[in-house]
């Protein structure tokens, strides 16, 4: 598996749920289901919006598809902590983000 | 920043969506802003307008879906977006052939609204 | 007045990219003050150091590093663009394995918010 320098995949189409396991682990996180369930929004956002998502819009999202309870920062911090959506998106298998968010 | 002291920026789209490079710097230009939290408006005129229409396919060309990414705008609490009308109607568009719901401005409306802005973007 | 500007064009298509360059200078010679210089899409082109412009045509790299270093003004490229154009300063030519920095130590590669 090719990985670059800071842990993102070189080629998107070697993403499997056991390479994202494989990135989690480089973060120090052990997927749960509840991991499981934003990294899924997350390939989905990503299907439906061809882009990855930057904090704000992750919330909302969340809010949307997971409920109030989950639509939290906090909630996403808990599960992917310091940067959500920059280390869920890595763990997702995404583009690696050409931008500060 | 007080609510009082929020200025009201306003990011112009004139471009079309895959005419050039500048379209789609200018749409995370706009994300950017959203994602920190800016109060502005976007407002597509000319041949802007035609980001937004409905069904684009970029795959082939190898660039984003600018009409899809623009979706998006409402995870960004932004519900609607401004559209130069006389520019719809030019390129024989109306609104249901646009990906999100938009005001629409005549000509003196985007006169006005071009005036009120605090800070202007024009891309 | 304090201004910020924004800049599109890059320093050889046309001269608008010099002529937001000579503006910002006669802005501040009036006594006006110019926080920040935001270089978007082709823009960020204005802020390579290995350009090589002829002897007997203008610098189109000095009037922004004065810009920087005489008045303090932020050079800001954002980040998306200059990836894409190739303008790199160390950390990105670093972060994706590139042979150097492109970009003038003038300015700085960041987010629009940052």
């Amino acid at each position: 598996m090719a990985f670059d320098k800071e842990g993102f995949l070189r080629d998107l189409d070697d993403w499997t749920p056991e390479v994202a396991a494989q990135i989690a682990t480089g973060e120090g996180i052990q997927l749960t289901p509840a991991h499981w369930e934003v990294l899924n929004l997350l390939r989905t956002y990503y299907a439906q919006y061809d882009a990855s998502p930057a904090m704000r819009p992750l919330v909302k999202y969340c809010t949307l598809k997971l409920g109030i309870e989950k639509g939290k920062s906090i909630y996403l911090l808990g599960l992917f902590p310091g940067s959500p959506a920059k280390i869920g998106s890595k763990i997702a298998g995404l583009p690696k983000p050409d931008n500060c968010l | 920043m007080s609510a009082a002291e929020k200025k009201r920026s306003l990011v112009v789209m004139r471009q079309s969506p895959y005419g050039g490079s500048l379209a789609r710097a200018s749409v995370d230009l706009a994300l950017a802003m959203g994602a920190f939290e800016q109060n502005y408006d976007l407002l597509f005129m000319g041949a802007g307008v035609l980001q937004l229409v409905t069904g684009q396919d970029s795959q082939k060309i190898g660039a984003k879906n600018i009409g899809r990414i623009l979706t998006s705008l409402p995870l960004y609490d932004m519900e609607s977006v401004y559209v130069d009308a006389a520019a719809l109607d030019r390129y024989g568009l109306n609104e249901a052939d646009l990906v999100l719901p938009v005001s629409l401005l005549d000509e003196s409306g985007l006169r006005s609204f071009l005036n009120d802005a605090d800070h202007l973007v024009g891309c | 007045m304090n201004y910020t500007l924004l800049v599109l064009s890059s320093p050889t298509s046309g001269h608008s990219a010099q002529t937001a360059a000579k503006f910002a200078h006669s802005v501040i010679a009036r006594g006006h003050s110019i926080e920040r210089i935001f270089f978007l899409d082709e823009g960020t082109t204005n802020g390579s150091r290995a350009a090589v412009f002829p002897q007997d045509e203008a610098d189109k790299l000095q009037p922004w590093t004065l810009l920087a270093d005489e008045h303090g003004v932020e050079l800001v490229l954002c980040i998306a663009s200059a990836l894409k154009h190739g303008m790199l300063d160390e950390t990105e030519a670093d972060r994706y394995a590139r042979a150097g920095a492109t970009v003038h130590p003038a300015f700085i590669i960041s987010g629009w918010a940052n």
